[in-house]
């Protein structure tokens, strides 16, 4: 087997190359090829089912694939590798799930702080106050000593995306980060994830949001049936889409 | 009555409380809190271990465990006590002490109980709390210390908390391999007075139910600290009302 060649100096911090992930007979991935820029935010689209939330979870090795592989940062993610080098890869990619899973012991500037004290070895003082700096970036500075329990849906998902942030990952992954959100609080979040696209975070997210698609994204990738059928910049998606798919799925979205 | 059991406290309080001791082995209520407070204190870790092990990917780790499990609980307690008893001086040619007997079987019996308790409360939490502590770079172990578990053992402690009060209880099994213990204890008083079983063994029953039930209270001291943190409200200071958060579910036990 050769080794990995890097991207590193190419600009990509993630390629997908011919991804393909079954569970049984079912085909969820068919060969996904794509790369994503350093700085560049993706959004990725498309109907239930498509298998947009299982690509997204393969970045990270949350979901294990059957074949391709996926480099980031020129490291094939999907190689074999200790738990250790596993460990360190995922904790250099922040995740945001659609159901936040905040840790609902915690408080929420422990939520935060935690994983830098345990996974990193920062000290816990330091970790304290960066995690109340982060909270504070989130706008949930005064909520700091709150539990999750004690959070609306929305202040969840704010904290959860100061947690992944104290890792200081260089890309961040969102699945469906607002869908589990009453419609009121979906804003907020949104504007926390476009300010950190504002400062030039790299992101994947996979959402329904097309405002956010539209206002936010570099471009977007149009998943159907496990296939990337469309990648374009937003202006070109909503304005002509040219997959007879994407366009009744937005024509379905318009109603 | 009351006299009598006062009269029979007075006379041989000191037989009940140490055994023979120091003429004889430790026994009375001290062997009893000893040997109850030892089967719980390695008998938790243990149960997580094996939560772990029915829990792993591993079939070699997984089966043996599994078979473990559910052999221990589907045979008496009795039966393993007399077979630790009689079978590992025989396999081993071993001189085992009947409190180090009591205490592995109890540890191995109640073990099992409680694995398949913290299993549970495991598996209640989800995929998703795993799933965000490693996407943050924990490792399994990292994520079941600082994640899972004082998630589950927290939901757990009603269930739990049955199961340490189960096994104080079944201390007094020892009886039949001569463990010198409260019950053992209570017995020989019972042998020399003759006249008063009704007395002597409701007394024995009465400190029983002190034991457990002090157990009781102190897990719910515990239960309610942890869930008054939780909920961000802190320490209660004297003389504020206590307002019931949640039903105290031990407190029916």
């Amino acid at each position: 087997m050769t080794a990995p060649v890097s991207n590193i100096g190419n600009d990509q911090t993630i390629r997908l190359a011919d991804v393909r992930k079954s569970y049984g007979d079912y085909d969820v991935l068919k060969g996904i090829d794509a790369t994503v820029a350093r700085g560049e935010v993706v959004v990725i689209c498309g109907p239930s089912g498509s298998g947009k939330s299982t690509l997204i979870r393969t970045v990270n090795r949350l979901e294990e694939i059957n074949s391709g592989s996926i480099f980031f940062e020129g490291q094939d993610v999907h190689a074999p590798m200790s738990g250790r080098d596993l460990n360190r890869l995922r904790s250099r990619i922040g995740f945001v799930f659609q159901s936040f899973n905040l840790f609902p012991h915690l408080s929420a500037v422990d939520n935060v702080a935690m994983s830098p004290i345990r996974v990193k070895g920062v000290p816990a003082a330091e970790a304290r106050e960066k995690a109340l700096k982060l909270l504070d970036r989130v706008g949930l500075r005064e909520k700091a000593e709150s539990y999750p329990a004690q959070l609306s849906g929305g202040q969840q998902q704010r904290v959860a995306i100061a947690r992944a942030l104290a890792m200081e990952p260089p890309v961040m992954l969102f699945d469906e980060p607002t869908s589990a959100l009453d419609p009121e609080m979906v804003g907020e979040v949104l504007s926390v994830m476009k300010s950190l696209a504002a400062e030039g975070m790299t992101m994947m997210c996979v959402t329904h949001e097309m405002g956010f698609a539209r206002d936010v994204a570099d471009r977007i990738w149009f998943i159907d049936g496990g296939q990337i059928i469309e990648t374009a910049t937003p202006e070109d998606f909503f304005k002509n889409p040219k997959h007879p798919r994407a366009q009744r799925f937005l024509a379905d979205l318009r109603h | 009555m009351i006299h009598d059991m006062i009269a029979i406290i007075d006379e041989y309080w000191l037989l009940l409380l140490i055994g023979q001791y120091p003429n004889g082995p430790l026994g009375g209520l001290a062997n009893t809190l000893i040997l109850s407070a030892l089967s719980i204190v390695i008998a938790f870790p243990f149960a997580i271990l094996l939560a772990f092990a029915r829990l792993s990917s591993y079939r070699a780790l997984r089966w043996p465990v599994t078979v473990l499990v559910y052999v221990t609980r589907g045979v008496p307690l009795l039966m393993l006590v007399l077979w630790s008893y009689f079978l590992v001086p025989l396999l081993t040619g071993a001189d085992v002490p009947s409190f180090l007997t009591m205490l592995a079987t109890l540890v191995v019996y109640q073990g099992a109980f409680l694995s398949e308790i913290i299993r549970a409360g495991i598996v209640a939490l989800g995929q998703g709390q795993m799933d965000a502590a490693r996407a943050l770079g924990h490792s399994w172990f990292g994520a079941m210390r600082y994640v899972i578990l004082p998630q589950a053992l927290y939901n757990m402690i009603p269930s739990m908390l049955s199961t340490f009060v189960a096994t104080i209880k079944d201390t007094t099994l020892g009886y039949v391999i001569n463990v010198p213990d409260l019950t053992f204890a209570a017995s020989q008083v019972n042998n020399q007075l003759l006249t008063q079983p009704f007395q002597v063994f409701l007394i024995l029953a009465l400190t029983y139910y002190v034991i457990c039930w002090s157990l009781t209270a102190l897990t719910n001291v515990v239960e309610r600290r942890i869930t008054r943190r939780r909920a961000g409200l802190g320490p209660r200071r004297r003389g504020e009302i206590a307002l019931p958060l949640t039903p105290k579910v031990t407190e029916q036990l």
